[in-house]
C-alpha cells in the first residue's frame, strides 16, 4: 500500500481546518486582546509606578503598599502553592505511567522545552510591551502614515532588550519545533498516554520554574526591605511576621487534616480524641494568625475599609435575600391563581436598569426630611435620618437613641451602607425566587407524597425533603451572591455620597475610584489582582466546604 | 381521591377543612401582596414624581395635582436624553451585530468541525469567564487609548471603544456551541451530498433552527449594553457618544435638584427594557436566570 502525502481526503481535511480557523479567528482575536492579554498587561501595570503615564518599575511595591508585609507572605504562599501543585501532579502522572508500564522520566526534556518556550515568549512580550506603548507617544503631533507606523514598529522590535529577548525566544522555539517534529515523525506523540505525560511535565516545569522565581523575587524583596529598614533604623518586623503567620497557616492545615481523619474514625473515643487535637491546633493557629490584623493595619486604610464594607455587605444581604426568596418561592409554588403575575412583578426590580433604580433609591432614602422614607419615619414618630449621607454605624445610632455609647469596633455597617444593602436585597429577591422556583419544580413529587403517607407534616417535608433537595440551588445562589458582592459596582457608584466618607465603598468601588478619580493605574491594577485572588479563593473554599454538604439529588 | 358524598360535604369536619383552606390561601395572598407592594412602590413613586412640578416633587406629596407631561419633553430635549437614547440604541445594534456574527461563526467551528487545537483553544477562551471585570478594565482602557492614537480612527469617545471589546463573547459562543452540537450529523451529511459547504449549511440549516439561543444572546447583550456604566464612563467624555446609563448618572450627579426631570429620565431609561420584558417575558426570564449576569 503506497501512501500519497497529498490525497483528496487530506486536501478536504486541510480545507476544513482552514475554514475552522478563519471562522474562530474574529472572536478568538477579540477575546485574546480584550480578555486574556489584559490579565498579563494588568500584571505589568501593577508592577510599575503608573499614574496616568508609566513610571518606574516598582516590583512588589504596589502590593506592599496595599497590604504591607502581608504581600510578602501572600507571594511566598503563592510560590509554595505552585511548587506543591507541581510536585503533586508530577507524582500523579508518575503513578499513572508506572501502572501502564510506560517510559516516564524521558518526557521531562520535551516538557522543559515547552515550558521554556512559553516563558521565553512571555519574557519577550514583556520587554516588547513598553516599546510598543511608547509608539503612541512618538506619534503625537505627527501626521499618521502607515510608513511611519511601520518604521516605529520595526524600531520597537529592534530595541536592545526586546531584540535580545526575541533571539532567546527564537532559539528555544526552534529547539521546541525540532523536537516536536522528531516526536511526531517517530510517532511517539501519537502513542497511548504519551501526550498526557508531555503536558504533565509541561505543567510541572511551568509551576516549578514560576514558583522558584517567585520565591527568589520574594526573598530579594524581603532582603531589600530589611536592608532599607536597617539603614533608617526602623524595626522591619517582616521575618517575625512571616514566621508567625506562616506557622499559623501550617497549623491550620494540619488541624484540617486531623479533622478529616477524625471523620473517618470508627470508634467514638478516637473520634473525639482527633477532634480535640484538631481543635487545639486550630486555636493555636488562630492565635498565631492573630498577628494578621497588626500587619493589615499597616496597609492601605482604604483597602481594609473596602474589605470590611464588602464583608458587611455580603453578611447583610445574602442570608436575607435567600430566606425571603425561598419563602416567596414556596408560596408561589402552591400554584395559586395569579402566581405568574406575582412572579413577573417580583422580577421587575432585577430587570430594571441598575442606574435608574439606584437613582430612585437615592431619592427615596435622601437625607431631605421631605423624602419618602424620612416622611415615613416622621409619621411613625421617629427622627428623620441622613441615610445615604450617614457615615456612622447603625449600632452606634441605635445606641445613641438609647443614650448608650458603644466602642468603635461594634459600630457595624454605616447607615449609608444599610441603604445599599436594602437596595441589593430588593433587587435580587426576584431573581433568587425565580431560581428557587425552578429548583422546587425539580423535586420529584413522589418523594413528597411518600413522606406524607409516612405521616410527615408540612414542616417535616420542608425540613427533610425540600431543603436538602434544594441545597444545590442554595449553593449556586449563595456563591453567585457572595462573588456578586465583591463585584458590586453600578448601584453603589450611583448612590455613593462624599459625606458617607467611603463607608459604602466595596472592593470594586475602591479599585475604580483609585483608577478613575485618583489616576493611580499601577496601584489600582495591584488591587484588582488582590480582588481576583480573593474571588478565586472564595470560590475554592466555598467548593470545599459546601461541596461536601451539598446533596445533588 | 374518592368522591365526597353530599352528607360528608355538610359534615362539620369538612366545613372546618374548607375554612382552614380559606385562611391559608388568604394568608398566602397577604404575604404575596406585601411582596408586590415592596417591589413596585419605588416604581410607583418614580412615575408619580415624574409628573409633578419641581415644587411638588421636592415636597412631601405623593399624588401630582395635575399631570405635567412636559417633564418628559423637557428631559428628552433639554436634558439630552434623546441623544443618549439614540447613542445607546446605536451602540447596542453595533455590538449585537458584531457579537452575533462572530459568535455564530466560532460556535459553529467549535461544535461541528474537528481541527487541531480545538479543545485547547476553547478551554483557554472559557477560562476568561472567571476573570473579574475590574482586572481587565485598566489594561483595556490603556489598549483602547493606544489603538486610538496609532490607528486611523478615534477609539475614545467614539463607537469602537464602546462596542468592539464586547464583540468577542465567550458566553455567547458557549451557549451557541452547546446548541449546535445537538444538531444531528445526518443533516450535515445530507447537505454535503447536495454540495453544500460549512458556511452554506450554517446559513440554511443551522441558523433557522437556532432562533432560541440567538434570542437569548440578543436579550442578554441588550441588557448588558443598556446597563453598562463603568466602562462607558471611562471611554466617553462628552455627550456625543454617551450611552443612556451614563447620561442618567451624570444627570443625577449634576442636576441633583431637578427631581421631577430626573425621575422622567429614569423612566425613559427603563421603558425599553420594560417593553422587552413584557413582550418576551418567558425567554427574558429564562435567559437571565440561566446566565446570572447583570452589571
Amino acid at each position: 500500500m503506497t501512501q500519497h502525502f497529498v490525497t483528496a481526503r487530506r486536501v478536504r481535511e486541510w480545507r476544513d481546518y482552514l475554514t475552522a480557523y478563519l471562522m474562530i479567528a474574529p472572536s478568538t482575536i477579540l477575546i485574546f486582546v480584550f480578555g486574556i492579554f489584559p490579565v498579563g498587561f494588568a500584571l505589568f501595570v501593577s508592577l510599575h509606578k503608573w499614574r496616568l503615564k508609566r513610571g518606574n518599575f516598582l516590583g512588589m511595591g504596589n502590593y506592599v503598599r496595599a497590604l504591607d508585609n502581608l504581600a510578602y507572605i501572600l507571594f511566598f504562599a503563592l510560590a509554595l502553592g505552585l511548587l506543591l501543585w507541581g510536585w503533586r501532579s508530577l507524582r500523579g502522572a508518575q503513578r499513572r505511567a508506572a501502572e501502564h508500564g510506560d517510559v516516564f522520566w524521558w518526557w521531562a526534556l520535551p516538557g522543559l522545552l515547552g515550558a521554556g518556550m512559553l516563558l521565553a515568549l512571555i519574557n519577550w512580550l514583556y520587554r516588547l510591551l513598553p516599546e510598543l506603548l511608547d509608539i503612541a507617544d512618538k506619534i503625537i503631533g505627527v501626521e499618521k502614515t502607515r510608513a511611519l507606523f511601520m518604521q516605529l514598529l520595526s524600531e520597537a522590535f529592534h530595541a536592545e532588550t526586546a531584540f535580545a529577548a526575541w533571539k532567546v525566544f527564537l532559539v528555544v522555539l526552534l529547539g521546541f519545533g525540532a523536537m516536536l517534529a522528531v516526536l511526531l515523525w517517530r510517532g511517539w506523540l501519537q502513542r497511548g498516554d504519551n501526550p498526557g505525560y508531555f503536558f504533565a511535565f509541561w505543567g510541572v516545569w511551568l509551576a516549578g520554574l514560576i514558583g522558584s522565581w517567585l520565591l527568589w523575587v520574594t526573598y530579594h524583596a524581603v532582603q531589600a526591605a530589611y536592608a532599607a529598614a536597617l539603614e533608617t533604623g526602623e524595626d522591619p518586623g517582616i521575618w517575625p511576621q512571616v514566621i508567625t503567620i506562616g506557622a499559623g497557616v501550617i497549623l491550620l492545615v494540619v488541624s484540617w487534616q486531623l479533622w478529616q481523619a477524625a471523620l473517618r474514625q470508627g470508634s467514638n473515643r478516637s473520634f473525639f480524641g482527633y477532634v480535640l487535637a484538631a481543635m487545639t491546633l486550630l486555636v493555636g493557629a488562630w492565635l498565631l494568625i492573630g498577628e494578621l490584623p497588626v500587619v493589615m493595619a499597616a496597609g492601605d486604610k482604604d483597602i481594609w475599609q473596602g474589605l470590611k464594607v464588602t464583608i458587611f455587605y455580603s453578611l447583610g444581604t445574602v442570608p436575607f435575600q435567600l430566606t425571603f426568596s425561598l419563602f416567596l418561592a414556596i408560596l408561589l409554588f402552591q400554584k395559586l391563581w395569579g402566581s405568574e403575575l406575582f412572579r413577573m412583578l417580583y422580577f421587575l426590580p432585577y430587570v430594571t436598569p441598575t442606574v435608574a433604580s439606584a437613582a430612585i433609591f437615592r431619592q427615596l432614602f435622601s437625607n431631605r426630611y421631605q423624602a419618602p422614607v424620612n416622611q415615613l419615619l416622621i409619621k411613625l414618630g421617629m427622627e428623620p435620618q441622613q441615610w445615604i449621607r450617614e457615615p456612622r454605624g447603625i449600632f452606634t445610632l441605635l445606641a445613641e437613641n438609647l443614650h448608650l455609647t458603644i466602642p468603635d469596633w461594634a459600630a457595624g455597617p454605616s447607615l449609608a451602607l444599610l441603604v445599599i444593602m436594602i437596595y441589593s436585597i430588593w433587587t435580587y429577591i426576584g431573581y433568587d425566587t425565580v431560581i428557587y422556583l425552578a429548583g422546587l419544580g425539580n423535586i420529584p413529587t413522589e418523594l413528597v407524597e411518600a413522606a406524607q403517607i409516612d405521616g410527615a407534616g408540612r414542616w417535616e417535608v420542608f425540613r427533610y425533603i425540600t431543603l436538602p433537595l434544594l441545597s444545590p440551588t442554595t449553593y449556586f445562589l449563595s456563591l453567585l451572591a457572595i462573588i456578586g458582592t465583591f463585584k458590586a459596582f453600578n448601584h453603589i457608584w450611583v448612590m455613593r455620597q462624599g459625606s458617607a466618607l467611603g463607608t459604602t465603598d466595596t472592593f470594586s468601588v475602591v479599585i475604580f475610584s483609585e483608577f478613575f478619580e485618583k489616576l493611580r493605574y499601577g496601584y489600582a491594577s495591584a488591587l484588582a489582582f488582590v480582588l481576583f485572588a480573593v474571588i478565586l479563593s472564595l470560590t475554592y473554599v466555598n467548593n470545599k466546604i459546601q461541596g461536601s454538604r451539598v446533596f445533588y439529588g | 381521591m374518592a368522591e365526597i358524598s353530599p352528607a360528608e360535604r355538610r359534615s362539620p369536619q369538612h366545613l372546618v377543612e374548607i375554612s382552614a383552606r380559606v385562611v391559608k390561601n388568604v394568608s398566602i395572598y397577604a404575604f404575596l401582596i406585601l411582596g408586590v407592594v415592596i417591589s413596585i412602590t419605588p416604581f410607583v413613586w418614580m412615575i408619580l414624581t415624574s409628573f409633578m412640578t419641581l415644587g411638588e416633587a421636592q415636597g412631601i406629596r405623593w399624588i401630582p395635582s395635575e399631570l405635567h407631561f412636559e417633564n418628559y419633553t423637557n428631559a428628552w430635549r433639554e436634558a439630552n436624553f434623546s441623544e443618549y437614547f439614540l447613542n445607546s440604541v446605536v451602540i447596542t445594534v453595533i455590538t449585537l451585530s458584531g457579537e452575533l456574527s462572530f459568535s455564530i461563526l466560532s460556535a459553529y467551528a467549535f461544535a461541528r468541525i474537528k481541527f487541531p487545537g480545538r479543545d485547547a483553544i476553547f478551554g483557554l477562551l472559557l477560562s476568561t469567564i472567571m476573570i473579574p471585570a475590574m482586572v481587565n478594565i485598566i489594561p483595556n482602557f490603556l489598549t483602547v487609548t493606544w489603538l486610538g492614537r496609532i490607528g486611523p480612527i478615534k477609539w475614545i469617545n467614539n463607537w469602537p471603544a464602546l462596542t468592539v471589546p464586547f464583540m468577542g463573547s465567550i458566553f455567547a459562543i458557549f451557549l451557541l456551541r452547546q446548541f449546535f452540537a445537538q444538531i444531528p450529523d445526518e443533516l450535515y451529511d445530507a447537505a454535503r451530498i447536495d454540495g453544500a459547504g460549512h458556511l452554506r449549511f450554517l446559513w440554511t440549516v443551522v441558523l433557522p433552527l437556532s432562533k432560541a439561543p440567538v434570542m437569548v444572546i440578543m436579550v442578554l447583550s441588550f441588557i448588558g449594553s443598556w446597563n453598562a456604566l463603568a466602562w462607558p464612563l471611562l471611554v466617553t467624555n462628552s455627550p456625543d457618544w454617551r450611552p443612556i446609563a451614563v447620561g442618567l448618572y451624570n444627570f443625577v450627579e449634576e442636576a441633583g435638584q431637578q427631581l421631577n426631570l430626573m425621575m422622567a429620565g429614569a423612566f425613559i431609561t427603563i421603558i425599553p427594557i420594560l417593553l422587552l420584558y413584557f413582550f418576551t417575558q418567558k425567554q427574558f426570564t429564562e435567559s437571565i436566570a440561566r446566565s446570572g449576569l447583570k452589571g
